[in-house]
C-alpha cells in the first residue's frame, strides 16, 4: 500500500467552500440509502411482493363473491341464504364481512409495512451499529438535519413504492376480476382514494420505524417492537375484544394498524371509528414515537 | 484553534475527564499524551459535539463546533472507533459525507489518492485491515481541508510507511498554519512529530507545554561513566543530591553532579575513566515520571502476577 508522500497541496476550492446544506444532507442520505445493495435487492424483493398478495387476493375475493352469487353463501356448504344474490348484493355481503373490491391495491400492504418499517429502523440503528452515526453526526452536528434527511428518503421511498405497486396490482386485478364478472375501474367507489393513500400508510410505518431505530439504537431491538405494535398488538386487542363489556370491544380500533388500515377504507362502518379519525389517529401514533426519538437524538451522546 | 475551559465528563459516576482548560494553537502539531482511560478520546469527542460535556465549555476557531455554517472545513476529526458503515464502500462513504458540505467528487478521489487507497476504494470497508480502515478516517477527516485536524492515535496500526507519511502530513498542515491537535500511545512518535505536549492522566491535565521543555523540565540529566574502579569512584562522589546507580559492572549511572565535576574528580584521585556520557532524559522516561502517580490502569510485573497467584493446589 503506498501513499503519496508528500501531500498534495490542496486549496479550499478543491474541498469546496458552499458549506453545510439541507440539500446536501438530503443528498448525502440518499447516496447512502441507494448505496447498499442488500438495500436495493429487499425493496424490489418487496414490490414483487406486495403486488403477488395483490393479484392473489383480487382471485380469492372474485371467487367468494361468484360464490356469495351461486350459493348465496360464502361457504358453498352453509345453507344460510338458499336464494342467489345479484352481484351487488354479493359484493355488499362480501364488503359486510371486510371483503371489499376497492381494497385490492392496497392487500399487499401488510408486506410493505413489514419491510419497510423493518428497513427504517436498520437505516439508523445500523448506524448505531456501525459507528458509522458518529461520522453522520461529525458532518452534521446539529443532528437533527440528519434525521429529517432520514425521514424524507424514507417517506418518499416507501411512498413511491406503495403508489406504483398499488397501480399495477390495480391493473392486474381488471382482467382477474373481470373473469368474475366484477368491474373494476377508477370510478369505484374508494379505488383512486386507496391507491394514493396506501402509500401515506407505508410511509408513517417507516417514520415509526425510524423513531424507533432511533430510540433503541439496535436493529433487532427496533425491528422486534415494530413488530409487536403492528402484528402483535392488533391480535391482542382483538381477543380482548372477547371480554364481556363493551369496553374491550372498542379498543382494537384505536392501536396504530388498525387506525392506520381504518385510514384506507372509505364510508360509515357501525361501532366503528371514521376513515379521517383513523388518519388523525394513526399521526398521533407517529408522533408518540417521533417526538422522543428526535429529542433523545438531540441530546444524547452518540 | 482548540479552546477547552474546565471541561468535564462524568459518565454515571466514573469522571472520564475533571474539568480541563487548554488551548491548542495553530501552527504547530500539539500532541495529546496520556495512559489508557486518561480522557483523550472523551475529551475529542466532546470538541466536535459527539458527547455533551457535563460541565465547562469547548471552542473551536471562536464558536462550539455545532454552531459552524461549514462543520467539516473547520474541523476533520479521525476519533479512536471506526466510524464507517461495513457495507458501503469507502468510496461511497466518502462520497455520502463529502456531499452534505457540497465538496465534490473530484475531492474525494483527492482524498482517495493521497491517503493510498485507490485500489480498495470500491470495496467494501467492513473488509478493511486495521491499517485501510485508519487511512479511510484519514481520508475522511481530510475531506473538507479543515482548518482544524483531531487525530485520535492515527498511527494506531499503520505500517510504518503509513507512519512516516502521516507524521510528515501533520507537520506539513501545521506548517501551512493548520491546528493540529494529535493523540497517541507511542511517546516516541510524539517526540518526532508534536511541537508542543499536553499530558493527561485520569482526567487531568498534568503538562502542558512546549516538548522540549517537558524533555529537559525538572528531570534531571544523568551521566554514564564506565571505569574499572567503579566502587571507589561511587564513594568519592557519594554525598547529598547525587545518586548512584550501578546496572553493570564498571558502569555507574550518576545524577546531580555534571560531567565536568565527575571528570575532574576522577581526574584528582587518579581514577582511570573510559567513558563519561551525558544521557538527554528521553521523552519516555519524562512521561513516566510525570503520569506515574496518575496511571489508572497499571500493568502489574509478570513476578508480581506470579507472587499473587494462589498458592497450594
Ligand atoms: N461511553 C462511556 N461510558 C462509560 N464510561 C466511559 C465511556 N467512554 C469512556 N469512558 C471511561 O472514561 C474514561 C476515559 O476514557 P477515554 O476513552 O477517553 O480514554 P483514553 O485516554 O482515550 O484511553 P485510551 O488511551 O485507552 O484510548 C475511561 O475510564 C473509560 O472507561
Ligand atoms: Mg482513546
Amino acid at each position: 500500500m503506498s501513499t503519496t508522500t508528500v501531500p498534495s497541496p490542496s486549496h479550499a476550492s478543491a474541498a469546496g467552500t458552499h458549506g453545510l446544506s439541507f440539500g446536501g444532507v438530503l443528498r448525502s442520505e440518499w447516496i447512502k440509502f441507494r448505496s447498499l445493495r442488500s438495500t436495493k435487492l429487499l425493496l424490489l424483493f418487496t414490490f414483487v411482493a406486495v403486488v403477488g398478495v395483490g393479484a392473489l387476493a383480487a382471485w380469492l375475493r372474485g371467487t367468494i363473491i361468484q360464490s356469495l352469487m351461486t350459493t348465496g353463501s360464502a361457504r358453498p356448504e352453509g345453507g344460510v341464504h338458499a336464494t342467489t344474490m345479484t352481484l351487488a348484493q354479493a359484493e355488499a355481503a362480501a364488503q359486510a364481512q371486510g371483503i371489499n373490491i376497492y381494497g385490492i391495491p392496497n392487500a399487499g400492504l401488510q408486506l410493505g409495512i413489514l419491510v419497510l418499517g423493518s428497513l427504517a429502523v436498520l437505516l439508523i440503528a445500523s448506524e448505531f451499529g456501525t459507528g458509522m452515526i458518529r461520522s453522520t453526526m461529525t458532518a452534521v452536528p446539529r443532528r437533527l438535519p440528519a434525521f429529517a434527511a432520514k425521514a424524507i428518503v424514507l417517506v418518499v421511498v416507501s411512498y413511491v413504492l406503495t403508489l406504483v405497486a398499488a397501480l399495477v396490482t390495480f391493473l392486474i386485478s381488471i382482467p382477474i376480476l373481470h373473469h368474475y364478472g366484477i368491474d373494476m375501474s377508477f370510478g369505484r367507489d374508494g379505488v383512486v382514494y386507496g391507491i394514493f393513500m396506501g402509500g401515506v400508510y407505508v410511509a408513517g410505518v417507516a417514520l415509526i420505524g425510524l423513531s424507533l431505530g432511533t430510540l433503541l439504537r439496535n436493529s433487532a431491538g427496533g425491528i422486534i417492537v415494530l413488530v409487536a405494535l403492528f402484528f402483535v398488538l392488533p391480535f391482542g386487542t382483538q381477543l380482548l375484544g372477547l371480554v364481556p363489556g363493551d369496553f374491550w370491544k372498542y379498543v382494537n380500533q384505536y392501536v396504530p394498524s388498525v387506525a392506520g388500515g381504518r385510514m384506507l377504507e372509505v364510508g360509515h362502518k357501525d361501532a366503528f371509528i371514521d376513515p379521517h379519525v383513523g388518519g388523525l389517529l394513526f399521526l398521533a401514533w407517529i408522533l408518540v414515537v417521533t417526538i422522543p426519538a428526535v429529542i433523545t437524538l438531540k441530546t444524547r451522546d452518540v | 484553534m482548540i479552546e477547552a475551559v474546565n471541561l468535564a465528563k462524568h459518565y454515571g459516576p466514573k469522571t472520564a475527564v475533571a474539568g480541563v482548560t487548554f488551548t491548542v494553537k495553530p501552527g504547530q502539531v500539539t500532541g495529546f499524551l496520556g495512559p489508557n482511560g486518561a480522557g483523550k478520546s472523551t475529551t475529542m469527542r466532546m470538541v466536535v459535539g459527539l458527547d455533551r460535556p457535563s460541565a465547562g465549555t469547548v471552542t473551536v476557531n471562536g464558536k462550539h463546533y455545532a454552531e459552524h455554517r461549514d462543520p467539516l472545513h473547520q474541523v476533520g476529526a479521525l476519533l479512536d472507533a471506526k466510524a464507517v458503515h461495513t457495507s458501503r464502500s469507502a468510496y461511497n462513504h466518502l462520497l455520502s459525507m463529502a456531499a452534505t458540505h457540497n465538496i465534490p467528487a473530484s475531492r474525494v478521489n483527492e482524498v482517495i489518492d493521497m491517503t493510498g487507497l485507490a485500489q480498495v476504494a470500491k470495496k467494501k470497508a467492513g473488509g478493511f485491515s486495521l491499517g485501510m480502515g485508519q487511512r479511510l478516517g484519514i481520508a475522511a477527516a481530510l475531506l473538507g481541508d479543515p482548518q482544524t485536524l483531531i487525530l485520535d492515535e492515527p498511527v494506531n496500526g499503520l505500517d510504518p510507511e503509513g507512519v512516516l507519511w502521516v507524521r510528515n502530513l501533520v507537520k506539513y498542515l501545521a506548517g501551512e498554519g493548520k491546528t493540529v491537535f494529535l493523540s497517541s500511545h507511542l511517546m516516541s512518535e510524539m517526540a518526532q512529530t508534536a511541537d508542543h505536549l499536553i499530558l493527561i492522566g485520569r482526567g487531568k491535565i498534568i503538562a502542558d507545554a512546549p516538548i522540549a521543555d517537558i524533555l529537559d523540565g525538572g528531570h534531571q540529566t544523568r551521566v554514564r561513566v564506565r571505569t574499572p574502579e567503579a566502587s571507589r569512584l561511587a564513594e568519592l562522589l557519594g554525598g547529598t543530591g547525587v545518586s548512584i546507580d550501578s546496572s553493570e559492572s564498571e558502569t555507574l549511572e550518576i545524577s546531580g553532579l555534571d560531567a565536568r565535576r565527575i571528570a575532574q574528580s576522577a581526574l584528582d584521585n587518579r581514577v582511570l575513566v573510559y567513558e563519561l556520557t551525558p544521557i538527554m532524559a528521553s521523552l519516555e522516561e519524562a512521561y513516566f515520571d510525570l503520569t506515574k502517580d496518575e496511571v489508572e490502569y497499571h500493568s502489574h510485573e509478570l513476578s508480581d502476577v506470579a507472587s499473587s497467584a494462589p498458592e497450594g493446589r
